[in-house]
């Protein structure tokens, strides 16, 4: 990237804090606080257990569904997309339960769950599952037949075509859709952790507007952004490691 | 003979077999009829064709495109099953695609999610029978060495191809299914893999049933060309090309060579013709 560029993205960063400056500065929006109340509260945040609980309940939250998302969804997504008798099976059912927002599921699930753990775990579950499944399906059923006709002529028995071809073929379409479903994962979380309350930053985000605390629901959305940020890194990094064919340029 | 056997790969049937000629890789195609049906178009690809290739020899299938040439190859791979009719090898029937008869295909196949070396270990690696050293030593033969940890995407056109014929050689198949594999290559590169090609084939004792619509390919490389019609397909015409072997690009200019390109034009012109009409007709 050349030097210009860099310059334009990284001015494109400084006009959120500058934005945000001259907003405060000048009253522009009544009771956002200045950035530099926001960072001593942060900084005090930084010396509470309160704080540093949230986030990592938050975190493992997340970073747990996501994984249990993930484990159903892909093997679920790979039978559906490769075996008609599997997808007519389960597809319209799931087809069915899609559309649903995941938030609608908040007062049920609490209501029926034996604890608010594991409501908040099932609405974060389902944001990161729809996704990363509709991707899979699309993934295996766009696996040219050519190449299983070419695993199959040098001796592949049909297991060996689903897990040397079709798995690995159908491997970005699951990234691009781990990438979608880590962002829904932590949209849901918030929400979730808003209305069900106890611990994790959806809930100290929450609370601190119950309390009036502006600068402290600033510190909670910055510290969320933060780490949706660096959970899709995480995503991405993966990704770059595991399809790093995809991306080798001709010689 | 039963049009309709139900007994699959074990049911023995008309044609040599290994036993009474001591080759493997014969193809006996009888009566192959290959109808396409998608929501009632009813296409014959293929009707009532009759072809034999003998173990170890090298037959190309010749004709315009569109003339069912790769659905004849398709239904020997195991990839299709016939309308009508059967695929026999050695005495066989054909049911399903089996590492004894391996195929190139026009575009190459290569896995791209795996390593030139790994491709083409992925045979041996299926049924266990992997040695150490073989896919460098082919991949040397094939001018590849130092490519064994490149993706596909790292290589020319021509390069992939070698590699995916690498990677048939490795599999050690009776018969080599080949498709057009030339036909997206450059005019050099295509001589330099023709020339591989023969180099393999005079020395490895293999069937090589060899899709074109080339037909200079189809006789420089051809110990019989077999001339298809226009759909349906059938077998037009057999030509036995009586040039000496081991042969190279240059026989193209002698005067046998060009009798018999002008034999083969002839007859493919006569269906280019009759498929033109075909379609005014329509």
């Amino acid at each position: 990237m050349d030097s210009r560029r860099r310059l334009v993205r990284v001015g494109s960063i400084l006009s959120v804090p500058i934005l945000w400056f001259v907003a405060s500065r000048f009253g522009l929006l009544a009771g956002l606080p200045a950035p530099v109340e926001v960072v001593d509260t942060y900084v005090a945040e930084l010396y509470r257990d309160d704080f540093w609980i949230s986030t990592i309940r938050s975190t493992i939250r997340v970073l747990a569904s996501f994984v249990i998302a993930a484990v159903i969804a892909i093997p679920l997504g790979l039978l559906i997309g490769r075996y008609t008798v599997f997808a007519d099976l389960t597809f319209p059912a799931l087809e069915m339960l899609r559309p649903i927002p995941p938030i609608a599921w908040i007062p049920f699930t609490i209501l029926v769950l034996p604890a608010a753990e594991l409501s908040i775990m099932f609405i974060t579950f389902l944001g990161a599952f729809f996704p990363i499944l509709l991707n899979t399906i699309q993934g295996a059923r766009g696996v040219e037949v050519e190449y299983s006709r070419a695993a199959q002529s040098l001796g592949a028995d049909s297991y060996q075509t689903f897990r040397h071809v079709i798995y690995p073929s159908a491997l970005p379409a699951i990234h691009a859709g781990m990438i979608v479903g880590m962002g829904l994962a932590w949209v849901n979380l918030i929400a979730a952790e808003m209305v069900a309350g106890g611990t994790g930053l959806g809930f100290l985000t929450w609370s601190a507007y119950t309390s009036g605390s502006y600068p402290t629901i600033i510190v909670g959305i910055i510290t969320i952004g933060i780490l949706g940020a660096a959970s899709s890194m995480l995503v991405r990094m993966i990704g770059h490691w595991q399809v790093d064919w995809a991306t080798e340029q001709p010689a | 003979m039963s049009k309709h056997d139900s007994t699959t790969d074990d049911s023995t049937t008309a044609g040599p077999t290994p036993e009474t000629t001591g080759k493997t890789g014969a193809i006996d195609i009888n009566d192959l009829t290959k109808i396409y049906d998608p929501e009632g178009e009813h296409v014959v690809a293929v009707q009532d064709m009759d072809l034999s290739v003998g173990a170890e020899e090298f037959v190309a299938l010749l004709g315009p495109s569109g003339c069912g040439k790769s659905t004849v190859l398709e239904c020997i791979a195991g990839y299709l099953d016939p309308t009508d009719g059967e695929v026999l090898v050695d005495g066989n029937r054909v049911s399903k695609p089996d590492p004894k008869r391996g195929v190139v295909f026009q575009e190459n196949r290569l896995f791209p999610w795996k390593t030139i070396k790994e491709n083409v270990e992925f045979g041996p690696r299926m049924h266990d029978s992997i040695e150490e050293g073989r896919a460098e030593s082919i991949l040397d033969e094939m001018g590849l060495d130092g490519f064994e940890e490149a993706y596909p995407s790292g290589l020319s056109g021509g390069m992939q191809q070698r590699a995916e014929l690498a990677r048939l050689l490795a599999n050690d198949p009776d018969i080599m299914l080949m498709d057009e594999p030339f036909s997206a290559l450059d005019a050099l590169t295509k001589e330099i893999m023709q020339k591989k090609l023969l180099e393999v084939w005079e020395r490895d004792n293999r069937t090589v049933l060899f899709i074109t619509h080339d037909v200079e390919e189809a006789i420089l490389l051809a110990d019989r060309v077999v001339v298809m019609t226009a759909r349906p397909g059938q077998v037009k015409d057999v030509i036995d090309v009586d040039i000496e072997r081991p042969r190279d690009p240059e026989v193209v200019t002698t005067d046998r060579f060009t009798e018999l390109r002008e034999r083969a034009l002839s007859v493919i012109r006569e269906e280019a013709e009759r498929a033109l009409e075909q379609e005014d007709g329509a």
